[in-house]
């Protein structure tokens, strides 16, 4: 054979054994998708592909806090009380979910009553208990999710959390699970409590759930679909809870298509290339402002963007230099080119100065655009005041970094906000950070960040989401959600009071007054709010079929195919 | 059918100059001279080499350009400004955050090759991006050079326990998967910049790259030169030199040195090259020069999000990149040819 | 024989152990925030945050950590700070694709390769010569992720001709795997064609020179003859031991740009990604990999070099 011959023979096998090696991989991807067996009559049935960019937070309904958990655990699990499955204001409505109505509020507002419905089951067929309710609350506290902090005002659920036993007990919720009572006592009225009762958090689960992260395994729930499979930075796939389908509850319809994959495919180019190809059904985020004017001139039979409750700011640190100083904070509002800023996000954000976001109580239109103090916020900046401001200030020419992060466009966000701040007489430098760490650290005291991108979209509609995050009282040496540190005596005190009121209209005037109070006193630069949208495929049935939630977002349970 | 005459397929290229040379009787020249004669005849390698001269000094030029044509800098943003283009007004970046594109001479030379997301002016970043990248690309090499020089040159010399120590590290550092290594590095100290007792170096420095792709490649030099030297030691020179009793370093910088010069200067071309490719992949994996300073290969990776609507952004700085490395390759190559006909100077094992 | 495999296995080892030292005080020296801050997740208690330090022992001294970490690599007990899921999942999770985006432009380049440097050896000088000179030449300019990244949007998105990135399981369809990694395949191996030609190419240019072929040469054997039999397995060897360490080059490092240009979710986009995030378990442990299968194949093609070229044992 020869020496080469033996050589190659060697290398042979050795890339063979490679080979199959290489071919043995384990088995996820799934194929394209399939389309259901009859056609035309039945919008029931199929199965579709969506996609993601990331892999969410968590698939553990205690513990996800990203649009990516979210959107599908909502249908999962569903809480005691929850939201109409409306569109736009009407979506902001409060219903009952698993509890029978709404809940029986005490004179004093510490007190609610509710009773469960009877004869629920989870997707396995478990019975539903009233005291499966405190088993997830437990679990938030316990798995100290980023909820946890909506659970403490629950009379004894802080004692719970530092006892630091997962079976021990919160005082605060008595449970009955023969009549199906719940009774659920505060240390301090909280107007904004019903709705927390509604966040997916207090989905219930089983209560012998184990208290652990169950991403990999999520636990049963009630609702109108199940996770029947989850493989973490691949995919997952909710199936029709057939559970559910049995005996729906008023209000929460089941979902029409039976199988949806969620893909988790980093690229939103690809994404969105996918679902104009109709390889993908659904991608969760808006297409790449790089592809928006194809898919607006071609497919704007299947394109729909819905402005959302959400404003994207700057934070400036108040406890760091130089925006420490008032005079500064006023110049960043004066000399901020907002519509600059829009351009970035590709006409997906329409700009605003109030901090509140349209669908929010104590929005104020007028605050918004035309009254705005710092200027219509669709016309050019006012650079001449902002740069006589900060020489008044003394700091012109002194070093800012402008922190931001690389999720698009933030990183572009970053770049743009340095180079206006650079205009107005600081040096300025923009330091990009990855979207997994972003928020640590510019939550991290340690970090003395002085400005950079921020941006919030509610968790529910009450103008409370939002004030927390600039309320004295939410500071917090790391994980800190107000980033500009800031600290308005009259501002705190205003958030406290207003939130013992249960009545939001009653309140919401006053709201509005904090609202303005806090964008002319400069503590924050508030740019926008966001629009987002609803893309889908040829075979999905735009017309009758997509819902676009105030809170949720698209509601994969109204999905059919055409 | 009968076999072909031998010389046909055989002296092209390398050795047929070497016989050329027996012919012209030219062998009373030096190495050098030979070399440069030979390089001269080569037209191709010779206008590359060109090529790249006349890159390097466009870039040089970019604060020329930059000041006196495009009236802006690298950084500027231009998000919401307005521009003159045949008389008519246009959106440096349109409501739906396209930039414009190429305008070559319309607007007086302004956004030549376009804008980019944030109204920044393309051909002022590339000029910019091109001096850092050109820049990294270079004192890279120059580390590389030396660092592979010296412990080349003390291995081979050596031998022994040195030359195995030597090895040992030169094996390590062979063995480090580079990209991964190095954005890691790129990317964390971006963060905070490097510290290590006294010595501190700013983030925005382009210290980092330049040192981690420095590195990067000494084993790829430090291994032939070690060879060379192994068997440069052997020849009569030296002993002649040693019997002189001339010391170990001044056998080494007056005996061994000036016969590795041809090698080094060959390596030299190849290593600017890869260094400028190194660069600009570890730029687009964000652990190279960071934002806002451009270079070519942050400009791709800024170009790639927007490939759909507007695909200049990512094809022109990668043609520049291109186009550079390529002209170092055919020139290094003809001055490969040219100095060493015979020699296997490659990155090799 | 035998004795030179042990020394050479036992230097890998040594090599192995270096790089993990080294890597591991490299992450000590760059900043990345507390670990036990990170891994105990968005609003990390004070018990928590202690159980994670003694678990980890972030708080005794730099070699009992090195020893605790490395045991936690090899025990597949390394948790990413970002995700908290196992590294080693993903990682086995991403070797097959690693692996066969590697493979496959490995064989294609070598093919490719040959064809070009043989070619062009045989028409030296010629104008076929220069064309395919410069085609090298051009190939060795290109940057991966550029030429990636227009052929996956021209090719694949505009044109249609091939799939827009993604990977398909070999086992689930072997002629669609393929079809996915078409173009990762041919982006990737540009390079090494134009590298690998020229080598060829100047090998085979020197063989040509050497007394045996002229012997065979005035034996009478054929041209064709020569070529093969004594021509091309000699300028071989060098061949064959660089393509060695690029594979294993390759897969620890080089994969990582064409993954994540085409997005086939392997141990490089992996790193990629863990990279960006400075979720130090994941790059540790990718480091680790990447750096045993460049030592790896180190010591294979020594081996085998060693195996023809008994002077070499012997050094």
């Amino acid at each position: 054979m020869g020496k080469l011959g033996r050589r190659a023979l060697v290398l042979l096998v050795a890339c063979l054994s490679l080979f199959v090696i290489a071919a043995c991989g384990g088995d996820d991807d799934n194929g394209g998708s399939s389309s259901s067996g009859s056609s035309g009559e039945a919008k029931d049935g199929g199965s579709i592909t969506i996609s993601q960019t990331s892999q969410p937070d968590y698939m553990d309904p205690a513990l996800t806090y990203t649009v990516n958990g979210i959107e599908p655990l909502w249908l999962v699990y569903t809480p005691l009380i929850t939201y109409a499955r409306e569109e736009g204001q009407a979506g902001a409505k409060l219903i009952p979910g698993l509890a029978e109505a709404l809940p029986d509020i005490s004179a004093d507002g510490k007190t609610y009553k509710l009773k469960l419905r009877s004869g629920l089951k989870y997707s396995d067929g478990t019975p539903v208990k009233a005291s499966d309710f405190e088993h997830a609350i437990k679990r938030v506290l316990n798995l100290e999710s980023g909820g946890s902090a909506f659970y403490l005002v629950i009379e004894g659920a802080q004692d719970y959390l530092d006892a630091g036993k997962a079976d021990g007990d919160i005082s605060g919720i008595t449970t009955d699970d023969k009549t199906g009572d719940i009774t659920i006592k505060l240390t301090g009225p909280d107007g904004s409590f019903t709705h927390v009762l509604a966040m997916w958090f207090a989905g219930l689960v089983p209560g012998d759930t184990p208290f652990k992260n169950l991403t990999k395994d999520p636990p049963p729930g009630v609702g109108p679909y199940m996770v029947t499979e989850s493989v973490p930075n691949r995919q997952f796939v909710l199936e029709r809870n057939k559970e559910y389908d049995k005996n729906p509850i008023d209000g929460i319809p089941s979902g029409h298509i039976d199988k949806i994959t969620t893909k988790i495919i980093k690229s939103p180019q690809r994404q969105a290339q996918d679902v104009i190809s109709g390889k993908l059904d659904y991608m969760q985020d808006p297409p790449p402002a790089d592809l928006k004017p194809e898919v607006k001139a071609k497919y704007s039979d299947r394109y729909e963007e819905i402005t959302t409750a959400s404003t994207y700011y700057m934070f400036m640190n108040t406890r760091v230099p130089p925006f420490d100083d008032p005079k500064v904070r006023e110049a960043v509002n004066w000399g901020i080119d907002k519509p600059g800023l829009a351009r970035l996000f590709a006409g997906e954000v329409a700009p605003g100065c109030s901090f509140l976001p349209p669908g929010v109580p104590g929005f104020d239109e007028a605050l918004d655009v035309e009254d705005c103090p710092w200027g219509n916020p669709n016309e050019p900046p006012d650079l001449e005041k902002a740069r006589a401001l900060i020489k008044e200030a003394g700091v012109d020419g002194m070093d800012v970094t402008v922190w931001s992060n690389n999720d698009d466009p933030s990183d572009k966000v970053g770049e743009a906000y340095a180079d206006m701040l650079s205009k107005m007489g600081f040096n300025a430098k923009p330091k990009i950070l990855d979207g997994g760490v972003y928020f640590q650290t510019i939550g991290n005291q340690k970090t003395k960040a002085q400005t950079g991108f921020a941006n919030w979209f509610q968790d529910f509609p009450h103008p409370k989401n939002f004030m927390f995050l600039v309320d004295g009282k939410s500071i917090q040496p790391t994980n800190n959600q107000n980033f500009g540190n800031v600290d308005d005596p009259e501002i705190t005190k205003g958030i406290a009071e207003l939130n013992k009121e249960p009545d939001l209209t009653k309140a919401e005037g006053d709201w509005k007054d904090l609202n303005r109070k806090l964008v002319e006193r400069a503590w924050i630069v508030p740019y926008g709010h966001r629009k987002l949208a609803t893309f889908v495929s040829e075979r999905m049935d735009f017309e009758n079929c997509t819902r676009f939630h105030p809170v949720y977002f698209n509601d994969y349970s109204s999905f059919c195919l055409k | 059918m009968a076999t072909e005459p031998a010389t046909e397929t055989t002296l092209q290229g390398p050795a047929a100059w070497e016989e050329e040379a027996d012919r012209e009787h030219v062998h009373g020249l030096g190495p050098w001279k030979l070399g440069l004669r030979r390089l001269r005849r080569n037209k191709v390698a010779l206008l590359f080499g060109l090529m790249f001269v006349l890159l390097v000094a466009s870039c040089v030029a970019a604060p020329i350009w930059a000041k006196r044509v495009a009236h802006t800098t690298a950084t500027a943003n231009h998000l919401s400004d307005v521009i003159k283009v045949d008389g008519k007004d246009k959106n440096v970046v349109g409501l739906d955050g396209v930039p414009i594109g190429p305008q070559w001479l319309k607007a007086d030379g302004k956004f030549l090759l376009g804008a980019d997301r944030n109204g920044r002016d393309i051909m002022v970043r590339l000029l910019y991006g091109g001096r850092n990248s050109l820049m990294i690309g270079i004192v890279a090499a120059l580390i590389t050079m030396f660092l592979s020089i010296i412990l080349g040159v003390v291995a081979g010399y050596f031998r022994g326990p040195v030359d195995a120590v030597i090895r040992g590290l030169l094996d390590i550092m062979w063995s480090f998967p580079v990209i991964i290594l190095g954005t890691a590095l790129g990317v964390a100290l971006a963060l905070g910049g490097l510290k290590i007792g006294p010595i501190h170096v700013a983030v925005y420095s382009l210290t980092i790259p330049v040192l981690i792709i420095g590195l990067v490649y000494v084993p790829y030099m430090a291994r032939p030169v070690r060879g060379q030297v192994l068997s440069l030691r052997e020849k009569e020179f030296v002993e002649a030199a040693r019997a002189q009793g001339a010391g170990p370093i001044r056998i080494m910088f007056t005996e061994v040195l000036p016969n590795l010069a041809s090698t080094i200067v060959v390596f030299f071309t190849l290593l600017i090259a890869n260094a400028i490719l190194l660069e600009s992949a570890l730029s687009f994996l964000g652990a190279g020069v960071q934002a806002p300073n451009p270079s070519w290969g942050t400009m791709i990776d800024e170009g790639v999000d927007r490939i759909a609507t507007a695909p200049h952004l990512t094809i022109v700085p990668g043609l520049m990149l291109v186009l550079t490395v390529l002209s170092l390759n055919v020139f290094g190559d003809g001055v490969r040819d040219a100095l060493d006909p015979r020699a296997k100077v490659r990155l090799e094992h | 024989m035998g004795r030179f495999i042990v020394r050479r296995l036992l230097q890998m080892v040594f090599v192995m152990f270096a790089v993990s030292v080294l890597t591991f005080f490299i992450f000590q020296v760059i900043p990345n925030g507390d670990p036990a801050e990170r891994m105990a997740g968005k609003q990390p208690r004070e018990a928590q945050i202690q159980a994670i330090r003694r678990e980890w022992g972030f708080d005794d001294n730099k070699f009992v950590q090195y020893y605790t970490t490395m045991k936690k690599v090899f025990n597949g007990d390394l948790i990413s700070y970002t995700t908290q899921l196992p590294v080693m999942d993903e990682i086995v999770k991403g070797l097959p694709r690693t692996l066969s985006l590697a493979f496959g432009a490995a064989i294609l380049w070598m093919f490719v390769a040959i064809c070009f440097g043989l070619y062009s050896a045989m028409r030296a000088g010629k104008f076929a010569d220069r064309f395919l000179t410069i085609i090298a030449l051009i190939g060795i300019s290109l940057p991966v992720f550029w030429i990636g990244a227009l052929m996956s949007y021209y090719l694949g998105y505009r044109l249609g001709w091939f799939p827009n990135g993604g990977y398909v399981e070999f086992t689930k369809d072997p002629v669609d795997w393929a079809y996915h990694l078409i173009l990762p395949w041919t982006a990737l191996a540009i390079l090494f064609i134009g590298f690998y030609s020229r080598v060829l190419r100047s090998n085979v240019l020197d063989t040509i020179n050497e007394d045996y072929v002229r012997t065979a040469r005035a034996k009478g054997l054929g041209e064709r003859q020569i070529m093969i039999r004594h021509v091309l397995r000699n300028s071989m060897i060098p061949i064959v031991t660089l393509w060695g360490l690029d594979f294993g080059a390759v897969v620890g490092g080089g994969a990582i740009l064409t993954e994540t240009v085409f997005d086939l979710q392997g141990v490089g986009q992996y790193a990629a990604e863990a990279v960006g995030q400075l979720d130090v378990p994941p790059v540790l442990a990718t480091t680790l990999f990447a750096a045993f299968f460049i030592v790896l194949l180190n010591a294979i093609v020594d081996i085998a070099y060693a195996y023809l070229d008994p002077r070499i044992r012997l050094q």
